[in-house]
């Protein structure tokens, strides 16, 4: 068995926030923040990274809290995928992004993994990433010098890029609690259901107005076609404002077909993903539309 | 190198051991703590058979750095069990023919164990979701679904027959 060894100097596990930005700010070269390390330790061992010294967010306890205040809910970075799925509040306002999280990896990977460390890896298949933008969701950045909070779509700025500096920590999730009449839909397209990178992700998020008839706003959130997560904002000209029995499904697939720029890879082609885009989107809206038409 | 100590409790004992920061839980567990029926297989959190129970929970020992695990309490397969009465769960392995090369074995049956701790009767579904994070190449699986549900059955006529509340 071969044991591995990478040059690593030290290891902090804070108990406070405050006291994770101070080691932040004040350490000098090569410092990793580690959450549950499921994406991080299989790069950090296969020599992606040399680690200076570890951050390890495990004992601060705040992170790992879902909270509701008022017309919002926050999350804390450090809650994992497990708790994404179990939990009751985000089944009840975040249906899908409970079901994202539930389709992560497996029990081993959820149990570990976090939503935080979701976000800051970046990887345009990250699976929470399209749920978080299509509801909306901002980043609560914070270091020694204070707290940003910033739009879903403004943080990922690349494959594994994001704005996040060195000195910051992400550590909450803000989502504000949605309308009532708020249908979403999630679809994950793999080569297997467990463990598995996605080759196209779907999550679309639709609220009808009072009439109950007409569709009032629309996010349309796509995973692995493009450098990071996007919104096909096309789909919301189409939509809101009309009736939805009267929307054209095969015409809202193709504006999602042709909006998305994907390329070819391991996990499927440039062409493959497209034609799947346009049906994926297809069924979403007739799951919404059935969710809809039960509700009314 | 800098060494650092950390103390976690390991089937049920305390232990002190000295580490690194770039040490695996794994490593850990198999080369300082010799306890090596937990197999390294993937090394990338995919085959669990790496897997251990940390605090509770199904973990990839491969994918936690030593460190973390400082004031755990971890459950390996040498703690499932004793010499003298096998847990149920391995009973039934047995009983089915459950296993063949081994090699997954340690870490099926911890989440099998797990999964029938939160989820006493679970149907086929539930059962491949619950060893979704544990690869066999040997047994096509078939043996392995009914390896769990002869625990299950097992165990919830030990636990005063709690099945008879579906009936």
């Amino acid at each position: 068995m071969h044991q591995r060894t990478v040059p690593c100097q030290g290891y902090f596990a804070p108990q406070k926030i405050e006291d994770a930005l101070e080691i932040l700010s004040g350490c000098r070269g090569e410092i990793k923040v580690i959450a549950g390390g499921t994406d991080l330790l299989i790069q950090y061992y296969d020599r992606l990274y040399e680690v200076g010294t570890w951050l390890d967010l495990k004992n601060i306890k705040e992170l790992k809290d879902i909270r509701i205040n008022k017309n919002q809910m926050e999350i804390g970075a450090m809650v994992t995928h497990t708790q994404l799925e179990k939990s009751e509040d985000i089944k009840k306002y975040f249906p899908i992004l409970s079901q994202a999280a539930a389709d992560i990896g497996s029990p081993q990977i959820r149990n570990r993994g976090t939503i935080g460390g979701n976000i800051v890896n970046a990887s345009p298949a990250g699976d929470l990433l399209a749920p978080l933008m299509a509801y909306d969701a901002q980043f609560k950045l914070l270091s020694t010098q204070g707290e940003r909070i910033v739009p879903a779509e403004e943080f990922f700025i690349g494959p594994k890029k994001t704005i996040l500096e060195q000195a910051q920590l992400l550590t909450g999730i803000i989502l504000p609690l949605p309308f009532e009449r708020t249908f979403g839909c999630w679809i994950k397209i793999g080569k297997r259901k467990a463990l598995i990178i996605s080759t196209i992700t779907l999550a679309l998020v639709a609220e009808m107005a009072e009439d109950n008839k007409t569709v009032k706003d629309v996010r349309t959130c796509l995973g692995s076609v493009a450098p990071t997560p996007i919104e096909v904002k096309e789909v919301r000209e189409k939509m809101i404002g009309k009736n939805f029995s009267q929307l054209d499904f095969n015409q809202l697939g193709q504006i999602v077909e042709d909006k998305i720029f994907p390329i070819d890879d391991i996990r499927g082609t440039r062409e493959y993903r497209k034609d799947v885009a346009k049906n994926i989107m297809i069924n979403a809206l007739e799951e919404i539309g059935s969710a809809w038409r039960s509700h009314k | 190198m800098s060494k650092l100590m950390i103390e976690l409790t390991i089937n049920g004992k305390k232990r002190k051991v000295e580490t690194t920061a770039s040490t695996r839980l794994l490593d850990l567990i198999r080369d300082d703590l010799h306890l090596t029926g937990t197999k390294e297989g993937c090394g990338k959190g995919e085959c669990g058979a790496c897997t251990v129970i940390m605090n509770g929970e199904l973990v990839a020992s491969c994918l936690v750095l030593a460190l973390q695990a400082d004031g755990a309490v971890i459950t390996t397969i040498e703690g499932v069990g004793d010499d003298k009465c096998l847990d149920p769960v391995q009973e039934a392995f047995i009983e089915t023919g459950a296993v063949q090369c081994g090699f997954c074995t340690p870490g099926m049956i911890l989440a099998a164990k797990k999964l029938l701790e939160e989820n006493p009767h679970p149907d086929e579904e539930e059962i491949k979701r619950g060893i979704s994070g544990n690869l066999c190449r040997c047994t096509g699986y078939q043996k392995i679904f009914d390896a769990i549900r002869l625990a299950a059955d097992r165990l919830s006529s030990r636990n005063g027959g709690r099945g008879e509340e579906d009936a």
